[in-house]
């Protein structure tokens, strides 16, 4: 039975997409001490980044609790390979991650900063229809059209525009390869460099409601 | 036993352990109409596993989301016919081109990516296929020209209609697609590419029906396709 379950384990079985994601169930206000002391520096208290250009310091504030947890389970396995984080989270329990995911989730996100005005049209016809002669699907399909994203698939909305170029870059190079099926990886293959830097512009311009 | 199953988590740990090459993930290459035992409507392998599924429509609805990045959340595509027209499809129709398409019996590297093993399980394709056949076809698809019609309906009478009904119903249990509603643009490249061999997922019987065609042929007989409806599948008209 034992090696049954470990074998499942190693398959790899994931959550369909058709299953909708349960999020994570914890205690937020624990949490915020972990945020307090661990994360505070680069993510801020509130979770909205302390330096905006830096594309290392990403909001966490308002995303989907299940997403971020997914995220900080892919550093400490290796999964999602980034050295700094890896070390913040190796010493994080399950319990402290989820209620950490659900404490960044419930905070307040700000508005973001458009630092490159002149890409944010092109930016946003990618963003919501995608580049049909390349093949580059409309990003809005999983991410919705407020950007507001769904389940697994993260909110972007306000998101520094730094941050959310570096990760198309990294996607598209293939150094981040924890997107379930290989999804992202599909998506930004198609794509040119300053294709990704519009999306990344239109994106910190888009409004948190 | 205990040895057998050390041994599969070894092999699984080793194909875990390959790292993932970048970019889109390739198609593989599946025989088609140019190998000689090739049946076009043969259901085998994942293909009939897949028919055997009950699909469930809501859970097609968030499985859909990888899709309508391209086809749109309505299902209707694009009018130029980048992309195809979904809504109202027949689910047995949607299932085999699906399931050709992974296995590389019909070419389409930008689809690819988005319908492989790696992305979208059994279940899944059955849960999309009954919610975009649940969907209605809407009225605003691309159509032709408008300036052959009469030929069009001529060829369509006495070729398509046999086995695409009408007002282009298909057949879901022949794997005949549903016409009506779809993009004059689309449908003129899938028939060129019937025409000429290069749809290797075609039936047969529909390359000998349309070899001796000419280009004009083939836009009258799709310019009269593009404005088939079909009621029963169709979104109110306004």
């Amino acid at each position: 039975m034992k090696q049954w379950v470990i074998l499942a384990a190693l398959v790899g079985l994931s959550a369909p997409w058709g299953a909708v994601a349960a999020p994570p169930k914890g205690d937020p206000e624990k949490g915020k001490q972990i945020a307090s002391q661990v994360c505070l520096a680069c993510h801020g208290v509130d979770g909205n980044g302390t330096e905006p250009t830096n594309p290392e310091f990403p909001k966490l504030a308002g995303k989907q609790p299940e997403y971020l947890l997914k995220q900080l389970k892919d550093f400490k396995s290796g999964k999602r390979k980034n050295e700094i984080m890896a070390g913040t989270v190796a010493n994080l329990t399950p319990d402290d991650m989820a209620n950490l995911s659900l404490y960044y989730a419930g905070q307040k996100a700000r508005p973001g900063m458009v630092r490159i005005p002149a890409l944010v049209t092109m930016g946003k016809k990618i963003y919501m229809d995608g580049n049909p002669d390349a093949g580059v699907p409309a990003c809005a399909g999983c991410h919705e059209a407020d950007a507001f994203g769904y389940g697994f698939f993260p909110h972007l909305a306000g998101q520094h525009a730094e941050y959310t170029f570096l990760q198309l870059k990294r996607f598209n190079t293939g150094d981040r390869d924890n997107d379930k099926g290989l999804a992202m990886q599909s998506v930004t293959a198609k794509m040119t460099e300053q294709e990704m830097r519009a999306v990344a512009e239109y994106l910190a311009g888009v409004p948190l409601k | 036993m205990k040895k057998l199953c050390f041994l599969l988590a070894l092999a699984l740990t080793a194909v875990q352990a390959i790292p993932a090459l970048a970019g889109a993930p390739q198609q593989p290459k599946a025989p088609g109409i140019e190998s000689k035992d090739y049946v076009w409507n043969e259901t085998s392998g994942e293909k009939a596993d897949i028919l055997k599924l009950k699909g469930d429509s809501e859970r097609g609805r968030n499985a859909y989301r990888v899709c309508q990045g391209c086809h749109k959340p309505n299902g209707a595509g694009l009018s130029d016919g980048t992309y195809p027209q979904l809504a109202g499809q027949h689910a047995t129709v949607l299932i085999k081109q699906m399931a050709d398409v992974r296995d590389g019996r019909r070419e389409n590297p930008k689809m690819f990516p988005f319908a492989g093993k790696h992305i979208i399980d059994m279940q899944e394709i059955a849960d999309v296929a009954i919610y975009l056949q649940n969907m209605k076809i809407p009225h605003d698809n691309g159509k032709g020209p408008g300036t052959s019609l009469a030929r069009g309906n001529e060829l369509y009478k006495s070729d398509c209609q046999v086995c695409h009904g009408e007002n282009g119903g298909g057949n879901e249990k022949k794997f005949y697609p549903v016409l009506a509603g779809q993009h004059y643009k689309y449908m003129l490249r899938q028939i060129a590419n019937i025409r000429d061999g290069k749809r290797r997922n075609a039936n047969p019987k529909m390359v000998k029906v349309v070899q001796n065609y000419t280009d004009a042929d083939m836009e009258a007989v799709v310019d009269y396709m593009s404005r088939l409806s079909m009621p029963e599948r169709s979104a109110a008209k306004q």
